[in-house]
């Protein structure tokens, strides 16, 4: 299934050529090394043209070179697709993906091309599965998926065959408290909440597993919450607010709709929270019509470098 | 499949959604698959009319194949049940599992395989899997904690389990039948009909060929005197029906769309 022309004797120039092409559709970051060989192809076939015999040595030299490419071109590939499975695999366990690791368990000698190869396994991931690979710590190089998909209507969700559904529940009851709170809450209130819908942090649920395993590692390792002691609190005390996760997944007016419809009211019966909710809105349409603008500059200076 | 003759597939949020989903569930019975692509037509294309399975695969693998993916469609060895799940196409193995377990819990789904393998009727008792449990790789693993890491290998639809003895799940052959092949030359078995990889079967006891029981039951579909195609011996086992997707279904857990069940079959 893997086949590519390496077992044909002498491999044509035009080969390259059309292997190339045959790639167009999937990935359109590419680095100046790659389009270099274009050229020199390009040349190569003029002269070709204006003599008529390249010597044997000449002939066997550019076929080496090909070859050299092509392999190098494979284990590209291979690389990039190995690390769009590494960070399905990783995502799907929800925990942020440094990159050190990628390197450690994927990219291996080829860590010079590390941007090249994050840029293509990152447009891999945008159009075959609709996630975007966004990068939250720039100090510690870790990355997230998210998902780009349309978020799914109340119906829908219900169709969605399941998956995570109770889980997200119990989160969002979390970030509401959270939310109508203030932004924190005392990790005591949480539990609080909890005891009111049956749950005992140590005790096993049939839904959550063990809540306090679920809230404590989970959501907070998955970064959906931050956990942080009180200052000055003695005892320490310790409070829960939004992680960067949920920041990034879910909106403020999303939560309180959710807090809403729990309470048979509409959003704006806790005006606070509600013009905090419209504020954050407009912060997000700002943030996404610069990272719009700035994503076509990129795709038209991009644009300039290819030959085709 | 050649390369550049071969017109690449379109992705739309339809597949995406599809995909995506399939990935959350790791493995799906075929008319979980088929609901799963009605709802994702119906959030992303309400209007569009929906493609034939078949070809709404083929469309995605296209795309897939440049990252050595594919949704793969297989049987399950006890009944027959379509499934799908989405494997790798380079034999790294298992390579899926490896981010999901530590060193020794890897270690000890090899041994539970390779009993697994070697055994007789495609099964390996708990007992003798625990028994290997000092032989792993990696961290020390006491019997109760390997007990566990058994479970969570069902959980995880990498096993099987049936009254206290293990076998592969449909998910880890479509997976890893390469992998095992490949690892496991001399004593993988194979099944004389479709030439796939053999963990649960029936074998003739006269020499010894193996066939899958919905290959068993597809062979001698309606055969009143079934004989084995090697040695033309009679086949002492008892044949089992050939799956029917309609007969399942009405038999399933309520909750499905009552029209589904008078949809026609592929």
């Amino acid at each position: 299934m893997l086949q590519t022309p390496e077992s044909r004797g002498l491999p044509v120039p035009q080969a390259e050529g059309e292997k190339d092409g045959g790639h167009d559709g999937e990935t359109r970051a590419r680095t100046a090394s790659q389009e270099r060989p274009k050229e020199e192809l390009g040349a190569g076939r003029e002269e070709g043209a204006a003599e008529p015999a390249l010597t044997r040595k000449g002939a066997r030299a550019l076929a080496a070179k090909a070859l050299a490419r092509r392999r190098a071109c494979r284990r590209m590939n291979r690389t990039v697709a190995e690390l769009v499975q590494f960070l399905l695999v990783k995502d799907k366990k929800k925990s942020p993906i440094t990159r050190s690791e990628m390197v450690k368990y994927v990219i291996g000698d080829l860590k010079a091309l590390f941007p090249d190869i994050i840029a293509r396994a990152a447009e891999h991931l945008r159009y075959v599965f609709g996630f975007e690979l966004k990068q939250f710590d720039r100090k510690h190089h870790t990355y997230i998926l998210i998902n780009k998909l349309k978020p799914l209507e109340e119906e829908e969700e219900e169709e969605d065959l399941g998956g995570d559904g109770p889980r997200l529940g119990l989160l969002m009851m979390i970030l509401g408290l959270i939310y109508m709170r203030g932004n924190r809450a005392r990790e005591a209130q949480v539990w609080e909440m909890l005891h009111r819908l049956g749950m005992q942090p140590a005790k096993y649920h049939f839904l959550f597993g063990y809540p306090k395993r679920l809230i404590m590692e989970d959501f907070v390792q998955q970064r959906y919450l931050s956990y942080r002691r009180v200052p000055h609190t003695s005892p320490p005390e310790y409070e829960f607010s939004w992680g960067p996760r949920s920041n990034l997944e879910i909106s403020k007016m999303k939560v309180l709709g959710f807090v809403a419809k729990l309470h048979k009211k509409e959003p704006q019966h806790w005006p606070v929270q509600y013009r905090e909710a419209l504020a954050d809105e407009a912060d997000r349409a700002r943030a996404k019509a610069r990272a719009e603008a700035s994503m076509r500059a990129r795709a038209s200076a991009r644009a300039g470098i290819h030959l085709w | 499949m050649q390369g550049s003759t071969r017109r690449m597939g379109v992705m739309t949020d339809v597949h995406r959604r599809f995909l995506q989903l399939l990935m959350t569930h790791g493995v799906l019975e075929e008319w979980d698959v088929k609901r799963l692509q009605r709802h994702c037509y119906k959030v992303h294309d309400r209007n569009a009319t929906v493609d034939k399975l078949e070809d709404f695969i083929n469309n995605i693998n296209s795309v897939l194949e440049s990252l050595y993916i594919e949704i793969k469609r297989g049987v399950t060895e006890d009944d027959g049940r379509p499934i799908y799940a989405l494997v790798n196409l380079a034999t790294t193995s298992i390579s899926k599992m490896a981010t999901d377990f530590a060193e020794n819990e890897l270690d000890l789904f090899r041994k539970a395989l390779e009993l697994i393998i070697d055994s007789e009727t495609g099964f390996a008792s708990s007992t003798n899997i625990l028994n290997l449990v000092d032989q792993l790789k990696g961290k020390k693993m006491r019997k109760k904690e390997a007990e566990q890491v058994l479970q969570k290998f069902v959980q995880n639809k990498w096993l099987i389990e049936k009254e206290g003895e293990f076998t592969l799940h449909g998910r880890a052959i479509l997976e890893m039948e390469q992998y095992i092949r490949e690892t496991y030359p001399d004593a993988v078995k194979i099944c004389n009909i479709c030439h796939s990889l053999l963990i649960q079967g029936q074998s003739c006891e006269t020499c010894g060929i193996r066939m899958h029981l919905p290959c068993v039951a597809k062979y001698f579909q309606s055969n009143a005197e079934p004989r084995c195609p090697h040695c033309n011996d009679y086949w002492p086992h008892e044949i089992p029906e050939v799956f029917d997707p309609e007969k399942q279904r009405e038999a399933g857990i309520s909750k499905s769309n009552k029209k589904s069940l008078r949809s026609r079959q592929h």
